[in-house]
């Protein structure tokens, strides 16, 4: 039992705990005794096996995973963590662009500011990175938060989603376009709210909504207002340049060839060569047949059906009126709550601030788009006029009472090194971009503006209309004339006003007043390229298109004297700017097409210098102002000898090409009357004098002084004279000879297509033996031209003149012996060869009176082979060997002669061809009496 | 020996032998020859088959034979100015003429002048038909050709002045030739020009479907009935031949290869100014100002026949042979009336009632429901412009019922 006792004590022994000891631990006391610490994994030890991550080994899910966390300090981590890893890794973003773009677009609408500002940053990142194709499956989504954002009851995320706006519209402004049914009301809420019914009922034609103002924003209402229209601005110039094509257009493309290219067919351009070798092959399609184009005149009802059936699309008159009807009167109580401000501040109404000033100018902006957004010119014929019916006496009132506008000078004191401040200060303060904006340019868009309510051609209104066209003409008419220099953007949109400006308001003062305003500005010096090439173009589209139309365009003063400077200034411009030429020649052209008469008066005076051969812009401008130079030959009214020596000259010196040469010749040859085209006789532009001397001269190439010249002259190029080349041939290039060459021929074909071949040939004849026939240098070009001439010239029963045969024969043996020096070009060859042979085998005569010159005696030995080759040519050719035969005598005597002189023992290579030749064409007549007698 | 199907009618412009006389087409042999006079480029026309009409060369009158007739000048018609070129409707119910610039509008029935259209800028050169007589095409040496629809010319009242549908100004010299294909309306055109191009265009459109550079300035220019190839005739004497089907996709096609010289017809020596194919397309007729007019084989391209002129060739045609022709007894149906030579506003329709009144177009080559329901049209949008300060819905519901009548008017009219 006691033993029991103690055991159960043993189990159960009582601590005594005593005061002022420690209490002892139990044994079954938490030994507390250690350190915890929280752990943090910033980082994780994965390695490349789960794709790349950022520097704190966070990969692309972790990141997106932590976007959804409450805490507003990691969202904004994770999104800077992802724009560092997916600029890193470009490759990603393609890879997750459904989760990344839908996670972000999510964040839009985060009530933390800074979130909001790092999403924006990686949008804007993201946006850079991939186009506009791939985004758009994923773009619904975007911009259902973004609509989202526009329309959030926060004011600051308000803000903020018009900062999304912006980053895409840079980026992808043709599907933010496609989104504009929801935009556009959206942008409405920003600045306004819709009123009750029945409030709505009382300011009939105020729209349906009011403009609203919320104290608690962080700018002021106005510049508010202005950040939001600078938006719709920019969207609706988006919606502007991104609508797509026609339906007729693309429905055409599929069919290959006539791949419909902004409205137009292509057309198929081949040249003769190409399609004869058939590398152009030609497929003209049914074109139309079963579907008409788009521009087929041929439609059974005019499809306002289909205008009606797009009714979503933002192109019809209608719909547009619709929107502007809310946002027009929007933006007039803006000016005017904007102006009201201005004026407690100043009495002037004409000065603004520049805060006022962009206003306006985004407001005017915005109604330049509305008008375009109707692509057709009927609708929007029909939205000008509802305009001008809705709006007229409001625009009136509020824009033109004080125009033009000048900048209220507040910030001009303060020195210039201050500038960038008043800037930051201006960015800081939210006025956004675009806030600076020049009167000259505001004065020029509300010009514009205004001006396109004017309407075309109606007389009643005309009168009504002065008292607002008045200033805006006394402006454009300052602003042009004032002598300054105007930006060509600026520019561009005064022209365009001038331009509506005469076309609607059809009278000849208005026309005179605005063009010599136009004028002024034109005739200023040192313009920029620009500039001049839209003042050049701004004329000649004027004169061009309208001409026909407007008679009052056609008579005027302005017009008449600027196509007569054209021609002036194309001489004064020489080479120095082609593409001004060529511009100036796409007006020149078709003016003198349409034989405008000033413009014919002035060119036929400054002729001669544009066809001059040195410096003339036919010989200094590119290859395609040269043809139209040429072609433009065809509209002159007359041409004088001094002309015709100067294209004459053009034509040989090698400076336009070969084919424009022969275009030149045929030009004259069909203005000429001989040409037997022209079916009106009564006026003579070409006297037939004067085209045969030009036909000569460009046949020689060279005018007479320069042949004067050669005689006396002792050049490398010149051969001397011989027994076997009585005319001293004076070597001209290869280039000069081949051009020449072609040219020759466009001569003799013309030459030969004149009606009476004996007195062409007459003539021809004449003008040689007076001009060449005493000539004792000859260049190689003149003889083989002559010697081409003459036989294709020459009819049966005409006799030569023997002056002109002696010539001829000279001609021919100096060129047959030429021929055997020529190594160095085939095509020479060929050329000279053909020109000898030709003249030979049509002129009988001919050949006997060189056989008869070829006097062997006088002949040194170096010379004995060249006459056997020249010999053995002549006997090769099957043509010519009857003309031989008839010479047979001669030629047996010319041979005996050879082999008589030719002292050498040894028979040469020469001598035997020669013999060999001579006895294969002897065969058979007189052959081996003929060989008996040699030998 | 049987009347013949086609004949060629040619003429040149000397007149010594004959103004112009008729041919057969198989062997040249002469038919007939009309006297007095001779023919300027491109003026000689066959209006109705039963009268020639040919302008005379550098004066201001048309010549005018019935065409059986052969000897005796019928009759000369005065024009205000000379005749550069002259073309008769296929329908025979219209003559254009063009005077310098202007191109001068008759009507056949009652020789009333019925309009004056002045759009080119220099004389007008060549004038040509579609086939169903519903357009016309005019080209002039100011570069433009101008696509006109005959109906709005003579249909405008006279407060506006007609416009042409399509200008064609893509040439820059020149037009000297213009074909008409067949097809009335969808039809394509062929232009020739100085500017070295044939250039092809569609009709309904004015787009250019194709342009052909050549190395020497194209006169002449036509297409066979088929539209297969384009023979375009040259300054140089040579006329090209355009294929404009290619064959080369097909897939048995022989191994035969177009060559250079197996397109071009050589053996004219000067200006090929006219040129035409026969019905059948098989034969290619020629003139040219070296006095000659050649008739060549289109497959093999060989001369068959050349008749010498004693002039340069101005007009050169292959047409079906009139019935007349051949009939030394018959008559004109209709008497050739007298041509005014002043336009003549009292007998233009000054207002869109009475504009239907003028119109004389036969009833089956217009299509007079097109028209009037263009008329309709026509009044709806004027009378949407006057009452423009009634109430939308009313003037609509107004004018609806105006046109339903005026349709339901032209529906008893046919």
């Amino acid at each position: 039992m006691k033993a029991k006792k103690q055991k159960r004590q043993g189990d159960f022994q009582k601590i005594q705990l005593k005061v002022g000891k420690k209490k002892p631990k139990a044994e079954n006391a938490t030994n507390v005794n250690f350190k915890s610490k929280a752990i943090h994994l910033p980082e994780q030890l994965k390695h490349a096996d789960s794709g790349p991550t950022t520097h704190r080994q966070l990969d692309i899910k972790d990141l997106l995973s932590k976007l959804h966390h409450i805490n507003s300090n990691i969202k904004q981590g994770a999104l800077v963590g992802l724009r560092v890893l997916l600029s890193a890794q470009p490759t990603l973003i393609e890879l997750h662009a459904s989760a990344v773009l839908s996670e972000v677009a999510a964040l839009f609408t985060d009530k933390d500011g800074s979130v909001r500002a790092a999403a924006v940053r990686l949008l804007r990142f993201i946006a850079q990175c991939i186009s506009a194709e791939r985004v758009a499956p994923f773009f619904p989504l975007l911009s259902a938060h973004l609509t989202c954002a526009m329309t959030h009851i926060s004011e600051a995320i308000q803000e903020d989603a018009l900062r999304v706006l912006d980053v895409l519209l840079e980026h992808y402004p043709g599907l933010l376009s496609q989104r504009h049914t929801v935009l556009l009301t959206n942008f409405l809420e920003l600045i306004s709210q819709k009123r009750k019914a029945g409030t709505g009922q009382d300011k009939s034609g105020k729209g349906g909504f009011a403009l609203t103002i919320s104290t608690n924003r962080s700018v002021t209402a106005q510049q508010w207002r202005l950040t939001v229209l600078l938006r719709l601005g920019s969207f609706l110039q988006a919606v502007v340049e991104e609508r797509p094509l026609e339906e007729g257009v693309t429905s055409m493309i599929g069919l290959g060839m006539w791949a419909g290219e902004k409205g137009s067919v292509t057309s198929v351009d081949v040249s003769w060569e190409e399609h004869v070798f058939g590398k152009g092959r030609i497929q003209v399609f049914e074109n139309s047949g079963a579907v008409p184009t788009s521009h087929s005149t041929y439609r059974l009802r005019p499809d306002s059906k289909a205008v009606a059936g797009m009714n979503k699309e933002l192109c019809s008159a209608e719909t547009v009126q619709g929107f502007a009807g809310t946002l027009v009167p929007l933006m007039l109580e803006i000016w005017v709550e904007a102006a009201g401000g201005d004026r407690v501040q100043t009495d002037s109404g004409h000065l603004l601030s520049a805060e006022a000033m962009a206003l306006m100018f985004q407001i005017l902006t915005i109604l330049q788009l509305l008008r375009r957004l109707t692509p057709q010119r009927d609708q929007q014929d029909i939205l000008d006029a509802w305009f001008r019916n809705s709006y007229l006496t409001d625009f009136k009132h509020h824009f033109m009472k004080n125009f033009p506008y000048g900048l209220l000078e507040v910030a001009r004191h303060r020195k210039k090194a201050d500038g960038k401040r008043i800037r930051q200060q201006q960015v800081a303060a939210g006025t956004v971009a675009g806030g600076n904006v020049e009167p000259l340019a505001l004065n020029v868009t509300l010009c514009q503006v205004m001006v396109t309510l004017s309407l075309r051609g109606q007389d009643h209104v005309e009168a009504e209309d002065a008292d607002w066209l008045g200033p805006i003409r006394g402006f454009i008419r300052e602003t042009l004339s004032s002598g300054g220099k105007l930006s060509s953007k600026h520019l561009a949109a005064l022209l365009e006003v001038v331009w509506r400006m005469i076309v609607t308001q059809r009278s000849r003062v208005v026309t005179d007043d605005l063009l010599q305003a136009v004028y002024v500005q034109y005739q200023q010096r040192n313009l920029a390229v620009s500039v001049r090439t839209l003042l050049l173009h701004f004329f000649s589209q004027l004169y061009i298109q309208e001409h026909q139309n407007h008679p009052h365009i056609a008579r005027s003063r302005i017009l008449a004297r600027w196509l007569a400077s054209l021609p002036v200034q194309l001489v004064q411009l020489g080479s120095r700017n082609p593409q001004l030429s060529a511009q100036l020649l796409e007006t020149i052209h078709p003016a003198a097409a349409r034989g405008n008469k000033d413009l014919l008066q002035s060119l036929q005076k400054n002729a001669c210098n544009i066809y001059d051969p040195q410096e003339g812009s036919v010989v200094v401008l590119p290859v395609d102002s040269q043809k139209r130079l040429v072609q433009i030959l065809h509209f002159l009214p007359t041409f004088p000898a001094e002309l015709l020596a100067c294209l004459s000259q053009v034509c040989n010196t090698g400076r336009v090409s070969a084919s424009l040469a022969t275009m030149l010749v045929r030009t004259i040859h069909l203005r000429s009357p001989l040409s037997g085209w022209s079916s009106s006789s009564q006026d003579v532009p070409v006297k037939d004098v004067d085209y045969l001397s030009f036909c000569f001269t460009t046949l020689t190439g060279f005018s007479s002084e320069m042949l004067q010249a050669l005689q006396d002259t002792d050049e490398d190029g010149l051969m001397p004279s011989s027994t076997l080349s009585p005319l001293s041939v004076f070597t001209t290039t290869l280039e000069q000879f081949l051009h020449h060459w072609d040219v020759v021929e466009e001569v003799c074909h013309c030459l030969d297509s004149l009606g009476s071949r004996a007195q062409c040939f007459d003539v021809i004849q004449n003008a040689i033996i007076k001009n060449l026939c005493g000539l004792v240098v000859v260049p190689d070009c003149v003889c083989a031209a002559i010697l081409r001439c003459v036989p294709r010239l020459l009819d049966v029963n005409f006799l030569p003149s023997d002056t002109l045969l002696h010539f001829l024969s000279d001609c021919c043996l100096s060129m047959l012996s030429l021929l055997l020096q020529l190594e160095q070009s085939a095509r020479k060859r060929d050329a000279v060869w053909e020109a000898c042979f030709a003249a030979l085998s049509t002129v009988p005569r001919l050949l006997r009176l060189v056989l008869q010159s070829l006097h062997v005696g006088d002949l040194c030995e170096e010379e004995l082979p060249v006459l056997a080759q020249i010999l053995s040519l002549l006997l090769q050719h099957t043509q010519l060997r009857n003309h031989m035969m008839a010479n047979a005598s001669l030629l047996q005597h010319i041979i005996q002669d050879l082999t008589h002189f030719y002292g050498g023992e040894t028979r040469e290579q020469w001598l035997t061809d020669l013999l060999y030749c001579y006895s294969v064409t002897l065969s058979g007549h007189r052959a081996n009496m003929g060989m008996r007698d040699i030998y | 020996m049987s009347a013949p199907v086609e004949v060629v009618l040619s003429a040149d412009s000397a007149g010594q032998l004959f103004n112009c006389a008729v041919f057969d087409p198989h062997s040249g042999s002469e038919f007939l020859s009309y006297r007095g006079g001779n023919t300027s480029s491109r003026s000689l026309t066959v209006l109705n088959g039963e009268y020639i009409l040919g302008a005379q060369l550098g004066k201001n009158f048309i010549n005018v034979w019935e065409i059986q007739r052969k000897d005796q000048l019928q009759q000369k018609i005065v024009c205000p100015g000379i005749v550069t070129c002259l073309c008769a409707s296929p329908d025979g119910l219209y003559v254009l003429a063009g005077i310098a610039e202007a191109i001068y509008l008759w009507e056949m029935s009652t020789g009333n002048l019925l309009a004056i259209l002045s759009r080119h800028y220099q004389d007008v050169s060549c004038i040509r038909f579609t086939d169903d007589s519903s357009h016309f095409v005019s080209g002039g040496k100011d570069n433009l050709a101008l696509i006109w629809n005959l109906s709005s010319v003579v249909q405008l009242d006279s407060s506006r002045t007609p416009e042409p549908c399509h200008i064609l100004s893509r040439h820059s010299l020149p037009i000297t030739d213009i074909h008409c294909g067949l097809m009335g309306p969808q039809a394509r055109v062929a232009t020739a020009s100085l500017d070295q191009t044939v250039k092809v265009w569609e009709v309904s459109s004015g787009e250019m479907l194709l342009s052909v550079l050549f190395d020497v300035a194209i006169m002449s220019v036509t297409f066979d009935p088929c539209e297969y190839f384009l023979f375009c005739g040259g300054s140089d004497g040579n006329i090209f031949q355009v294929s404009l089907c290619s064959t080369s996709l097909s897939r048995d096609k022989t191994f035969q290869t177009d060559s250079d010289g197996n397109q071009v017809f050589k053996g004219h020596r000067n200006l090929v100014t006219c040129l035409s194919v026969s019905m059948d397309g098989t034969v290619l007729l020629s003139g040219s100002n070296d006095e000659t007019v050649r008739m060549w084989d289109v497959q093999s391209k060989q001369c068959i026949w050349s008749i010498n002129h004693k002039g340069p060739v101005t007009n050169a045609v292959i047409i079906p042979a009139p019935a007349n022709m051949f009939l030394a007894d018959s008559h004109p149906a209709v008497p050739l009336p007298r041509f005014s030579r002043h336009l003549n506003p009292s007998e233009q329709g000054d207002g869109t009632g009475s504009g239907g009144m003028c119109l004389r177009l036969r009833a089956n080559t217009q299509e007079p429901e097109g028209t009037y329901l263009e008329k309709a049209d026509e009044l709806y949008s004027l009378m949407c412009a006057v009452t423009d300060k009634v109430s939308r819905e009313v003037h609509c519901c107004c004018c609806e019922s105006v046109v339903t009548a005026l349709r339901q008017s032209v529906m008893l009219h046919l």
